[in-house]
């Protein structure tokens, strides 16, 4: 007579315990899988749209690190070395001169500096600056907005939830790949108004 | 009994805080509208007496259009160039013609054979009033930004931004004489052009004037080319021109008066034959706030004045008081 071996079957322990083995194993490979992703793709830093920036005041009042780590930067390509520019001249000055009383900058972090005539650059102290876009606010309604304010990265904390970007109306603070952690102006642009 | 008070003072506390709370986020929109204490304001010289107001705005009407150009006058017709379309529209604002042309414009005039003139970025186009194309020149080359026209008789003027220059043409586009250019020997220091607006007008003896935008001044040159006059002060009250590149559009009336308008803080304004301010055609209330773009306008005999506003995509005409 023909002896019939019965089924192997698994035990219920053993269907338990092999179960947790294959989800740990997954588990494990998953995270493995995504930390290697993610080390191999790039970080993210905050930065602002320099076009959508409404000049508010806040990087200078909002930024944990004092003085801001954002800071105004000029973009040179774009400006008109104006005599009489809106930037660096208070609205309706008593004269064109360095004299403090004429500067819109409150902490004078901005140089003027005689090219040729009637042709004059300015530099900016980043130290002295404090990001409060008025020198912008100037520059944009006046000139040509050479000057523009951007995140300096060698001062910012990158915070997870950033201090400016949670207040800025305008909504122009966002994350962008810290291989290309700068928006400036004539290099990014917007499409053309007209 | 004192239970039933203090639990009903707790919930009105509750209901306060709630209400203190709601009011701050929505009237704060969470932080977002607190005043700015950087703020730059030039609300001081936005501020008119209406007694220097001399014009009302007596009708306005949308330009069916994007982008726009410029603005001129033939007749009973406003002609508005916008991008690559002409557009003519009646005195009512009735879009009466349309036409697409082959490239986008920068500027236009009329002349007094109603030919329309049209400058695109390198080059100048003349074409009929139903906007066939009657001739088109050379590129002024890949330099060049052309900014304004002027025609009188068979003199053409055409302004030249990228170059800085306003050159005098005749008809078939040979340049007969380069008026401004910067030259050291003579002691001209040329045309200061921070951004691309450098315009131009002949006033009724056929003159030419020709806006210095990084002066702000406006200058005018005897047949020759040489400097005969200049006039214009910077500033931003209200007899100056404000900012860089003012003012960047101008018409002249046919009493010689000059029309004025100005981008930063938009305001168009008249002034006398030699430079002195008559008062205010539209004060910067008319507009909306700091444009990049001043209003491009143009003069009828009634000295009517036809701004071309950018922002709002309108013709907007205004009349003497």
């Amino acid at each position: 007579m023909e002896s019939k071996e019965a089924p192997k079957r698994m035990d219920r322990r053993k269907l338990i315990r092999n179960g947790m083995q294959l989800s740990l194993g997954l588990s494990l490979a998953g995270v493995a899988g995504w930390s290697a992703t993610k080390s191999s793709s790039d970080d993210l830093v905050w930065q602002l749209d320099p076009f959508k920036c409404v000049q508010c005041g806040r990087c200078a009042t909002e930024c944990i690190v004092t003085p801001s780590a954002v800071k105004c930067v000029h973009a040179y390509a774009l400006c008109g070395y104006c005599d009489l520019c809106g930037g660096y001249l208070k609205p309706d000055p008593n004269a064109r001169t360095t004299a403090a009383e004429n500067q819109l900058c409150p902490t004078a972090a901005i140089k003027r500096k005689y090219i040729e005539e009637p042709y004059f650059e300015y530099e900016i102290d980043e130290p002295l600056c404090i990001g409060c876009a008025k020198c912008v606010a100037g520059c944009t309604s006046f000139g040509n907005g050479s000057l523009h304010l951007q995140v300096r990265h060698d001062l910012c904390k990158n915070c997870n939830e950033c201090a400016i970007a949670r207040v800025c109306p305008a909504e122009a603070f966002q994350r962008v790949p810290a291989s290309t952690p700068y928006l400036i102006k004539g290099d990014f642009t917007k499409g053309k108004k007209g | 009994m004192n239970r039933k008070l203090i639990n009903g003072l707790l919930v009105l506390i509750a209901i306060a805080i709630v209400v203190i709370i709601t009011k701050d986020f929505v009237g704060n929109k969470a932080g977002k509208n607190t005043p700015n204490p950087y703020e730059y304001s030039v609300d001081q010289f936005r501020q008119v007496d209406s007694a220097k107001v001399l014009y009302h705005e007596v009708l306005t009407f949308p330009v069916g259009a994007e982008t726009l150009s410029g603005i001129a006058l033939a007749d009973s017709l406003v002609i508005v160039a916008a991008g690559n379309q002409l557009l003519h529209y009646d005195r009512s604002g009735k879009e009466v013609f349309r036409k697409t042309m082959s490239d986008t414009a920068n500027c236009i005039t009329v002349d007094k054979e109603k030919n329309l003139w049209i400058g695109m970025r390198h080059q100048v186009a003349q074409f009929d009033l139903n906007g066939n194309m009657q001739q088109q020149w050379e590129s002024f080359g890949e330099r060049s930004v052309l900014t304004s026209l002027a025609v009188s008789g068979d003199k053409v003027f055409v302004a030249d931004a990228g170059n800085r220059v306003v050159y005098q043409c005749d008809r078939k586009g040979n340049i007969t004489l380069k008026i401004g250019e910067k030259n050291e020997q003579k002691g001209v220091s040329g045309y200061v052009i921070p951004s691309p607006f450098f315009d131009l007008a002949l006033d009724e003896e056929g003159f030419l004037w020709v806006v210095n935008p990084g002066k702000q001044s406006l200058e005018n040159y005897n047949a020759d080319g040489s400097l005969r006059t200049s006039w214009g002060v910077p500033g931003m009250k209200l007899e100056g021109f404000s900012g860089c590149c003012n003012p960047a559009e101008i018409a002249i009336m046919e009493d010689n008066s000059f029309v004025t308008s100005e981008k930063g803080m938009p305001r168009i304004k008249l002034y006398g034959q030699h430079g002195e301010l008559k008062g205010v055609i539209a004060p910067p209330d008319k507009f909306d706030t700091d444009s990049y773009y001043a209003p491009d306008v143009a003069v009828d005999a009634e000295h009517r004045v036809y701004a071309l506003d950018f922002d709002r995509k309108q013709v907007r005409i205004f009349a003497p008081k």
